[in-house]
């Protein structure tokens, strides 16, 4: 046992006392999450860009809403770019088109010719204008065009529509701008035109709200209690992604550094002294132990970070799964490490052992591969077909679990059944192999003879 | 004297290949028994069933006492031939895993002892990736014997070293003998296992072929190799038919004799055609003995097998003892 130990707290040493642990506990969550808020923030670096748009006005009743229009959109981007500045930098929700001011400016024509056109796409490319807007002159009056979609199926064309015009048309907020309040000055003027108020049908056209609400349940002390509020959709889908994600980080981040430390046992012929001291089976299990011991510690770390920003964003955090997850996550280093130590052991380079990692990377991998269907129906068939299944159980549990919904108390407790079963089977076989491959300085076996490494009596 | 190592009658094989047949060997206690043998002979497989790191597929190990068990006792210290250390480590800090790894709770003040007593106290804070060679061979060999073995295994424990590293190596191989650790000491260099061995032991195929002293196995082969110094270095060596393989250095002449019983006449041709200084017959070295029985099989390459029953013959102990 006191072999076993001080192997553990070698190993727990050697994988976390490195840069490149270091630099790993920090770096997992930035490329995983950081997109997400990246995205936001570069948006937003730039600060205002203002864009100079032409607008042909063939209805002649549109230009003057439009203007209106930009002027309020500018006054609104230019006040959220000052708060951006003066405030703590925890932005209102808000749209991308906030960051742009549109200057409108009337095409001076009575008639639009192609020759036209191209002078006004020549000014486009050449950057003093942004975009072209054409509005044609019956765009009040048209009809959808029954036949167009009789024929070819297709709604969207059929749609009397507006053209904008510029070098990215399909991506450029602007148009989604002018989409929106060109259909809500159209909506007016035909009101109108029937002598409707229009503050009429706004206020006859109210939405309502549909909330998504837990169930009731009762508390403590008996009471009928309401549930907490599912606040949003992204708090509904990132909670559960978050712990999916951290119980595929906290195991992989002990995985690989167990497969790495085989590896230089071997390679560096550390591993004859080793076995002149230990024998293969205390080797293996002091390993595992310390990248047990390991990846408790990465989860603590994360834990406490998303402890505290949880509680600066009054998010709630299921803290009753957090015993589950514990339990799993270490199964889940012992089924993992064991396997990637075997690999280890087997060959005599990194490189090698790439090809041999995919299968299990696969194994590790697979409910992050349909977790979008888990979450959406989280007692499913294809939820509780992951969650027994030994490699994907933990990940796959922990996602559901996650979600706040009611899961059968027995899916765990088989789950669990079944993980710690595969976990003793696989870090026996695993042994078998690290104790025949450790040793072993030829050319990497094939998948035949690590079978015959894990079952042979030699 | 209890024997530190028994060996009765064991067996290996790897696949169809015998590593070790039918081997018979006692080390006693106190004793720095030299281990020989050409490459693939057996010796690393026998090392490692004495290490346990491999079991033997028939006959008994018995090491210190013990004939079971998964692991190597806490009181043998190894040091491979091929050397292996954490490289990211600090020296005291990878003896002192070492030593616990042997069981050895308390450890620093030894660990630090033989730091000082090797010359490499100022390295105990450093990387293994800082050390030269033979500091590290150095860290290697304290990380052997750091926990006080009774039996300590030495693969080569020289190789690669200055002379005067080696002799720091050397007197420490002796002070652990004084102490009455047992020294299994496995080399390449005959020298070497000459100087420092009271017994030694040649594994060849996988059988014993050497087992003794260095007097006894000596004197167990014929010494056919003259030494002859003649008095005038103007004259040349007479033309005798009883010998062989001549060779000369200034007036120096080493020969072999073909009949080694026939030594007188060949003295009385000799010194009836010359003057001569000097007649010695020369036992032969360990070097030319390991030769002699391992060159046919080395030296063409294609495996011709020397006759087991004539290394039966050679080997008196195989017979005798």
């Amino acid at each position: 046992m006191f072999k076993i130990f001080t192997i553990a707290i070698r190993e727990y040493w050697a994988m976390v006392a490195t840069k490149a642990f270091l630099i790993s506990i920090v770096m997992m969550p930035v490329l995983m999450f950081g997109g997400i808020f990246a995205m936001k923030t570069l948006t937003r670096v730039g600060g205002i860009q203002e864009r100079k748009i032409l607008v042909y006005d063939g209805t002649g009743r549109l230009f003057g809403r439009l203007s209106l229009e930009a002027t309020s959109q500018n006054a609104v981007a230019e006040a959220m770019q000052e708060e951006s500045h003066s405030n703590d930098g925890i932005r209102k929700p808000g749209g991308l088109e906030q960051n742009e001011k549109y200057v409108l400016e009337k095409v001076q024509a009575d008639l639009l010719t192609n020759e036209l056109r191209l002078e006004i796409s020549e000014k486009i490319e050449s950057g003093d204008y942004y975009a072209f807007v054409e509005i044609p002159a019956d765009i009040i009056t048209r009809k959808p065009d029954i036949t167009q979609v009789q024929k070819t199926g297709d709604v969207a064309r059929a749609i009397p529509a507006i053209e904008f015009r510029s070098q990215s048309s399909a991506l450029a907020t602007a148009r989604q701008w002018f989409q929106i309040k060109i259909t809500n000055a159209i909506r007016d003027i035909r009101l109108k035109d029937l002598e409707i108020d229009p503050l009429k049908v706004t206020q006859a056209s109210q939405p309502v709200l549909v909330r998504g609400l837990g169930l009731f349940e009762l508390d403590q002390e008996g009471n009928v209690k309401e549930s907490r509020e599912e606040d949003n959709v992204l708090t509904a889908i990132f909670m559960p992604f978050g712990v999916m994600m951290l119980m595929f980080m906290v195991i992989f981040l002990a995985a690989q550094p167990a497969l790495e430390s085989v590896l230089e046992e071997k390679s560096q012929k550390i591993a004859e002294v080793l076995l002149g001291s230990a024998n293969p089976f205390q080797l293996m299990i002091g390993k595992l132990l310390g990248v047990v011991g390991g990846s408790l510690t990465v989860f603590s770390v994360y834990i406490s970070g998303i402890v505290y920003f949880a509680s600066s964003q009054n998010y709630e955090i299921p803290f009753q799964i957090l015993p589950w997850f514990i339990v799993f996550q270490v199964l889940g280093v012992f089924f993992f490490a064991a396997m990637f130590m075997a690999v280890g052991a087997s060959v005599n380079q990194l490189k090698e052992a790439q090809s041999m990692l995919l299968p299990i990377w696969m194994l590790m991998m697979s409910p992050m591969m349909v977790w979008f269907i888990i979450i959406r129906d989280p007692n499913g068939s294809i939820a509780t077909g992951m969650s027994l299944f030994p490699p994907a159980t933990p990940t796959a549990l922990m996602l559901r679990m996650a979600t706040g919904q009611t899961i059968p108390i027995w899916q765990p407790l088989v789950g669990l059944i079944l993980m710690v079963i595969s976990t003793l089977l696989v870090v026996h076989i695993a042994s078998r192999i690290f104790r025949v491959g450790i040793l072993w300085q030829g050319k990497t076996p094939s998948v035949r003879e690590l079978v015959r490494w894990a079952f042979s009596n030699q | 004297m209890e024997n530190a190592i028994e060996l009765s009658s064991v067996s290996k094989r790897f696949g169809k290949q015998i590593a070790v047949d039918d081997l018979n060997l006692q080390v006693p206690s106190g004793a720095i028994y030299g281990f020989i043998g050409p490459n693939g002979s057996g010796k690393t497989t026998t090392l490692r069933m004495i290490l346990r790191i491999i079991q033997p597929d028939s006959g008994e190990v018995r090491v210190l006492g013990k004939s079971e068990g998964k692991t190597a006792d806490d009181e043998l210290g190894y040091l491979p031939e091929e050397r292996g250390m954490y490289k990211r480590m600090k020296v005291r800090q990878l003896l002192i895993y070492f030593a616990r790894l042997k069981g050895m709770r308390n450890c620093k003040s030894e660990v630090d002892r033989w730091l000082e007593k090797l010359g490499a106290a100022e390295w105990s804070n450093k990387k293994i990736e800082m050390l030269s060679k033979g500091m590290a061979q150095k860290i290697q060999f304290i990380s052997a014997i750091v926990a006080r073995p009774r039996l300590v295994i030495l693969d080569e424990p020289f190789s690669g070293l200055d002379p005067v590293n080696m002799e720091v190596l050397r007197d420490a191989v002796f002070e652990l003998r004084n102490y009455g650790t047992t020294i299994i000491f496995s080399t390449h260099d005959m020298d070497m296992a000459q100087q420092m061995c009271d017994t030694i032991f040649m594994i060849f195929r996988g059988k014993k072929v050497l087992d003794g002293t260095l007097d006894e196995i000596q004197s167990s082969f014929p010494a056919n190799r003259v030494k002859v110094t003649l008095s005038d270095p103007e004259k040349e060596f007479p033309g005798i038919p009883e010998i062989k393989d001549l060779t000369r250095d200034r007036n120096d002449f080493e020969f072999e004799m073909i009949h080694p019983d026939r030594k007188q006449a060949i003295l009385q041709r000799i010194a009836s055609q010359v003057a001569i200084d000097r007649f010695e017959v020369i036992r032969p070295t360990l070097h030319e003995i390991f030769i002699r029985i391992a060159k046919p099989d080395i030296g063409n390459g294609k495996g011709q097998s020397v006759d087991a029953g004539q290394i039966q013959r050679r080997n008196y102990l195989e017979g005798g003892k």
